[in-house]
């Protein structure tokens, strides 16, 4: 009973986030300075055909009502799919339409970045936390540390360039889809998933290896060691998997911050995921696209900050047990 | 933005041991080094006009592409014959000014609300909260763009630019309202901490003003937790500021970190990629020196940010 | 220093067979009398004669240095040369160009002017068809003009309402025969018919389509399969194509055309070297060094490239005269003698491109060594700036609005310290592609980078530098001298008048200073080495059959015919 209620309570306050955060999405168009419908479609008005085109998109945005009223238009539409559009004279290219294709693709980005992440982060926590204090685990942490203070933009023009121009080794931009060909879309997605998953590794290799110190100093680790389990049982079968929980979260709300914050990396490949639509939205001065792709890029956020929320407590022993004894 | 993600949430994540990369406390060789690095980055990009360097916006035709050490140019030419040196230390001006503005901002707006809502509670913790929450669930990047397009989006009716100054307050200002929710945070969760100190409730008792009690008893306990992320932060921004200048929206008139890399792309496959590498490099031993000490200040106070 | 080479030992094997290979029919030529060369890297323009005749079938990726996100709603279009290159890939022009720049039939049969060129009279082939099947005949082409020129209900014109202001009207007269009669002499009338590739005929249904930038109709040689905007656009073979190749083929020989936008040219120039891209077209205004490179590689034949400096477009800055500073010849003119433009060529460009003197590049009509253009007077330029200030009471500064392009906002930046030099206060801002345009009709500039030009008949051109309510002139000069010699031209018969009075027109314009000259450009198509076909425009003989290529149109600021790429199979 105690967990549907903790799950009541996250459900309010997740509908309120959303609440506030698309509140604010569409506040944004009211930032931009001028007329936005001129933005829109900068286009001189000089004929009927452009003056009539300009009111119409004016009541399409609800220009002319007050705030309230242009949110709860917006979330209508936006609920049902209509995301608004590009903006031409003669017509308009639905968001929806091309937010479908690009989701998909920065998606499979960061969920290529995070398993490679933790598959190379997971064997290094555990091995520098088993000789912590080694010079080997000094030289790692530092690398580590080292590697968080790249940024993620020089990566992606070092890579593009020296891997995929000069050795000529693999693609530096554009995409393929995984249906059309797998190998290719494979080899397209290589370089854009190393360079986002350099950071992360860093990030959770120490977090993995922080908990597992802990870990390893507890009781349940002593005896398992006593009564003679070799070493490594000890490190993968009983101290990883209560130490791992803080990584598996971290890098689960990862996946819903990289959906945008991987916009540079996606731009410098030429990735034709959700940040570059983004990007292109601004170089083309169409705020009611960026305000779209702001909204959806929260939402999906949002939303897998709570999942993992619930999953975290749902699984977490401690939480757990505390409720359960009280 | 991986350090901004990994501050939030290892907020609400359990205990831990925060993670010392030199195994110590104390500052150390290493901490001395990056404290150097700073001075010296600092007090070049403060003091550059005054100091013996080329001009920055002046082109030199015969360093064009070249690299280090051409024609006395330390740091060689950029794309159009542009003193590297000059170009890199004017950059860090126009960087660190933009960072540090935002962060600063971050801090006092940040800091503001975080001490409130971790002392007074309540209600009023709530609804902080849920402010903070509410901007933290935009991706700090995307956030920033955003703001940066729409504020620093010209007038359509006027003239097609915008100025310098106008854009860098934008800068800062987008950068800065990106920071205030983690630093709201972070100083939240320090102050929940510590307002449950033994001296602070005897301050209470003994019927002290509450701004009193805040500024006097708990600000400075919680300020090595403000400013350990303050320099990560810092950090953070530096790398944001090149983000965004990579994207076109960044600071165009004068040269800046970001804008140098930008412009240098292209001058990657025509054999001058000093372009690119020499402000990564800033770049880089700056915010390694910057998350060293952050790091050093968060072991050194203890600071566990493990209060949900 | 050039780029390095792909992994060596990859591309080692695949030259070795591939030389092998030139050399066997090297020899087979030579003992067959012929006498062909080995080396499968060209020059200037043209086709390479050694790659054999072309094969059908396979695919290529183009790439173009932008989108056109409004899409090829043609008469409604105002397209760049990324734009041309697509809207040639799926639509025809009544008329195309040959190799002294001359309008030629293409879609059309003829195209013949009565005695005083006031009628024209275009004949359609037979038996053509739109890529939905419906037929090319004289009421679909009526309706396309009209819709150019305005006068169709349902689209509306931008720019080629003024470019066709002087049509008077359109008939129908007979199933394939369209008359089209002007308010006076227009002795070039056939060359707009061709507008630098950008007045295709379009379908009926696109014509009267909500979404007519999207749904692309058209009779040209590849169908539109897949529109994924700034990403690609996918066509196949029309199989139903009207045009053969000199040998009886039936054109296009590829199978498939893919193109892909990418503004910067590296990453072109990468893709290209990484195979994901197979072509692209490139253009010395913005990246003379990459074309030195490329010429490196086609050198050694990595790559094969066409490259063309005939019929060139020139790059310059455009001024805004209808306000200040630029409203006084006095502040134009020091701007244009302010800059060290050999200096900035040298250092940006390595010098590749020529110096522009005038908009008329050498060999077209109109050019001519002496146009007047001043040279680099820094001196001259300083008391220039202070006459200004002393007349007008006011500081010489303005902004320069420049294209979103690395390399153009570099020049720019370049030339702003020599404009500072001579006491200018100058700050750049700048504008994204798409914007360009809106911004140079609205006037919203003082400077603008622009590019234009490109050299067929200067007739062309006309509305361009016409004053008098002219919006389209985005100077916004009303200058009656200008105004006579543009009439002249378009009205005037004998040739050698003509050339004339297009080399005064330069002249005057030059006098002027409404543009200061930057470089012709030189447009070059790399390729990988086993694509071919390159080609600016061909001419079609009779019953659409492609000439053998001696009448081929070099330029390539145009874009070149999809139709005739071929890739090796």
């Amino acid at each position: 009973m105690n967990l549907a209620r903790e799950l009541g309570k996250r459900v309010l306050a997740l509908a309120v986030v959303l609440f506030l955060v698309t509140l604010f999405t569409s506040f944004l168009l009211t930032l931009v300075p001028g007329d936005p419908v001129d933005t829109l479609v900068p286009v001189p008005d000089e004929n009927e055909i452009i003056l009539e085109r300009k009111a119409q998109i004016r009541e399409r945005l609800n220009l002319d009502e007050p705030f309230p009223i242009q949110y709860a238009a917006w979330l209508g539409d936006f609920v049902t799919g209509d995301m608004g559009s590009y903006y031409r004279v003669t017509d308009e290219d639905p968001v929806f339409d091309r937010a479908k294709e690009a989701l998909p693709v920065s998606l499979q980005l960061v969920l290529y970045s995070q398993i490679l992440a933790l598959v190379i982060a997971v064997p290094m926590g555990v091995l520098t936390a088993y000789r912590a204090g080694t010079r080997f685990d000094r030289a790692t942490n530092a690398s580590a540390f080292g590697l968080l203070a790249l940024p993620n933009f020089v990566l992606a023009l070092v890579l593009a360039y020296y891997v995929g121009v000069w050795l000529g080794w693999l693609p530096v931009d554009g995409y393929v889809n995984f249906a059309d060909d797998p190998g290719e879309h494979l080899r397209h997605m290589v370089l854009p998933t190393v360079t986002l998953a350099a950071s992360q590794i860093a990030i959770y290799m120490r977090l993995l290896r922080s908990d597992m110190v802990a870990t390893l100093q507890e009781d349940f680790i002593q005896m398992a060691r006593s009564k003679g389990i070799s070493d490594r049982r000890v490190l993968w079968r009983h101290a990883l998997r209560p130490s791992s929980l803080t990584v598996l979260t971290v890098a689960g709300l990862n996946v819903g911050a990289l959906i945008g914050g991987a916009v540079v990396v996606e731009v410098i490949f030429r990735l034709p995921g959700i940040g570059t639509e983004l990007a292109q939205a601004i170089l083309q001065r169409q705020y009611v696209a960026l305000q779209s792709f702001v909204a959806i890029i929260a939402i999906v956020y949002v939303l897998v900050n709570f999942a993992v929320d619930i999953l975290y407590t749902v699984i977490d022993p401690r939480i757990r047990h505390a409720r359960a004894g009280g | 933005m991986s350090i901004e993600t990994i501050t939030t949430d290892v907020a609400t994540a359990p205990a831990s041991e925060p993670v010392e990369v030199s195994g110590t406390r104390k500052l150390g060789p290493l901490g001395w080094v990056c404290i150097s690095w700073l001075v010296a980055i600092v007090g070049a990009a403060v003091l550059a006009p005054i100091l013996p360097l080329d001009d920055p916006s002046e082109s030199f035709g015969e360093i064009a592409r070249q690299g280090p050490g051409a024609s006395g140019h330390i740091l060689g030419g950029d794309s159009i014959g542009r003193d590297m040196l000059s170009r890199v230390i004017f950059g860090a001006r126009t960087s660190l000014l933009i960072a540090v503005g935002a962060v600063l901002l971050g801090l006092l707006v940040g800091g503001f609300f975080g001490l409130l809502a971790g002392y007074v509670r309540g209600r009023v913790d709530t609804v902080l909260t849920t402010l903070f929450n509410v901007f933290l669930s935009i991706p700090a990047l995307v956030l920033a763009l955003s703001l940066v397009a729409v504020l620093a989006s010209p007038d359509p009716a006027g003239q097609d630019s915008i100025s310098h100054t106008r854009r860098v307050v934008v800068l800062i200002l987008a950068l800065g309202i990106v920071t205030v929710p983690i630093l709201g945070r972070i100083t939240r969760a320090s102050t929940l901490s510590w307002a449950e100190r033994e001296f602070v409730k005897a301050a209470e008792v003994s019927g002290a003003r509450p701004s009193r009690i805040i500024f006097r008893e708990v600000l400075p306990n919680v300020l090595p937790a403000m400013m350990s992320i303050a320099l990560l932060g810092i950090a953070v921004a530096i790398v944001a500021e090149g983000s965004l200048a990579l994207l076109g929206v960044g600071v165009q008139e004068e040269p800046t970190w970001g804008n140098i890399i930008a412009g240098g792309r292209r001058e990657l496959s025509n054999d001058a990629p000093h372009i690119v590498f020499v402000p990564s490099a800033a770049i880089f031993f700056t915010v390694l020196s910057l998350n060293y000490l952050g790091d050093v200040i968060r072991a050194r106070f203890d600071v566990r940010e493990a209060v949900l | 220093m050039g780029r390095r080479k792909r992994n060596p030992s990859g591309t080692t094997s695949r030259w070795t067979i591939r030389a092998a290979l030139v050399l066997v029919f090297a020899l087979v030529a030579v003992a067959c009398g012929g006498g062909g060369s080995s080396s499968e890297s060209d020059g200037g323009g043209g086709t390479d004669e050694d790659a054999g005749p072309p094969q059908m079938g396979g695919k290529v990726v183009y790439g173009l240095e932008a989108e056109t996100t409004d899409g090829w709603c043609l008469p409604e279009g105002q397209l760049a040369i990324s734009g041309i290159q697509v809207a040639r890939s799926i639509y025809d022009t009544l008329t195309t160009v040959n190799d002294e720049g001359e309008a030629v039939p293409f879609l059309a049969q003829s195209v013949e002017p009565n005695d005083d060129y006031t009628e024209w009279t275009i004949e359609l082939r037979e038996g053509i068809k739109f890529h939905d099947g419906s037929d090319l005949d004289a009421e679909v082409v009526k309706n396309n003009l009209d819709a150019y020129r305005g006068k169709y209900t349902g689209r509306n014109s931008v720019l080629f309402l003024f470019v066709l202001q002087d049509i008077a009207d359109v008939t129908v007269e007979g199933p394939l025969t369209v008359k089209v009669t002007t308010s006076r002499p227009w002795v070039a009338f056939d060359s707009f018919l061709f507008s630098s590739g950008r007045m295709g005929m379009v379908a009926q249904a696109q014509l009267d389509s909500d979404a007519c930038g999207r749904e692309l109709v058209g009779t040209g040689p590849f169908k539109l399969v897949d529109w994924r905007v700034n990403s690609s656009m996918k066509l196949e073979r029309n199989p139903d194509y009207w045009r053969t190749d000199a040998d009886g083929n039936q054109l296009p020989y590829l199978d498939e055309l893919e193109y892909q936008p990418t503004p910067e040219a590296t990453q072109l120039q990468n893709g290209l070297d990484a195979g994901s891209v197979d072509a692209f077209h490139v253009s010395s205004n913005t990246n003379a060094l990459i074309i030195e490179d490329l010429r490196e590689q086609a050198d050694s034949g990595d790559i094969s490239m066409t490259e063309s400096g005939d019929f060139a477009e020139a790059g310059f800055l455009m001024l805004n005269v209808t306000k200040p500073p630029f409203d006084n010849p006095i502040a134009r003119e020091a701007a244009a003698i302010a800059v060290d433009r050999e200096e900035q060529n040298n250092v940006l460009n390595n010098g590749i491109p020529e110096l522009a003197n005038g908009p008329f590049a050498e060999g077209a009509l109109g050019y001519t060594e002496d146009s007047g253009y001043p040279e680099y007077d820094p001196d001259r330029a300083k008391d220039l700036v202070t006459q200004y200030e002393e007349e007008t009471g006011e500081q010489l500064e303005f902004t320069i609005s420049a294209v979103q392009d690395t390399a153009v906002l570099q020049a720019v930046e370049f030339a702003k310290q020599y404009y500072e030099d001579a006491g200018m206060t100058v700050s750049v801002t700048s504008v994204e592609q798409s914007a360009l345009i809106t911004t140079a009709i609205e006037k919203n500039y003082q400077g603008i980078t622009w590019r234009n030009y490109p050299g067929q008949d200067p007739d062309n051109l006309y509305v361009w530098w016409y004053g008098a309510g002219n919006p389209v002139n985005f100077m916004g000069f009303d200058d009656p001298e200008v105004n006579e010699l543009l009439d002249q031209g378009r009205t005037t018969t004998d040739a050698a008048e003509r050339q004339q009075i297009y080399e005064d027109l330069n002249k005057e314009l030059n006098k002027e200073f409404y543009q200061l000259w930057a470089s012709w450009t030189i447009w070059a198509v790399p390729a990988a080495s086993d694509v071919h076909g390159m080609v600016g425009a061909r001419p079609v003989g009779e019953d659409g059959v492609s000439t053998d290529g001696s009448s081929d149109y070099p330029g390539l600021a145009l874009g070149v015919d999809p139709a005739l790429i071929w890739r090796e199979q």
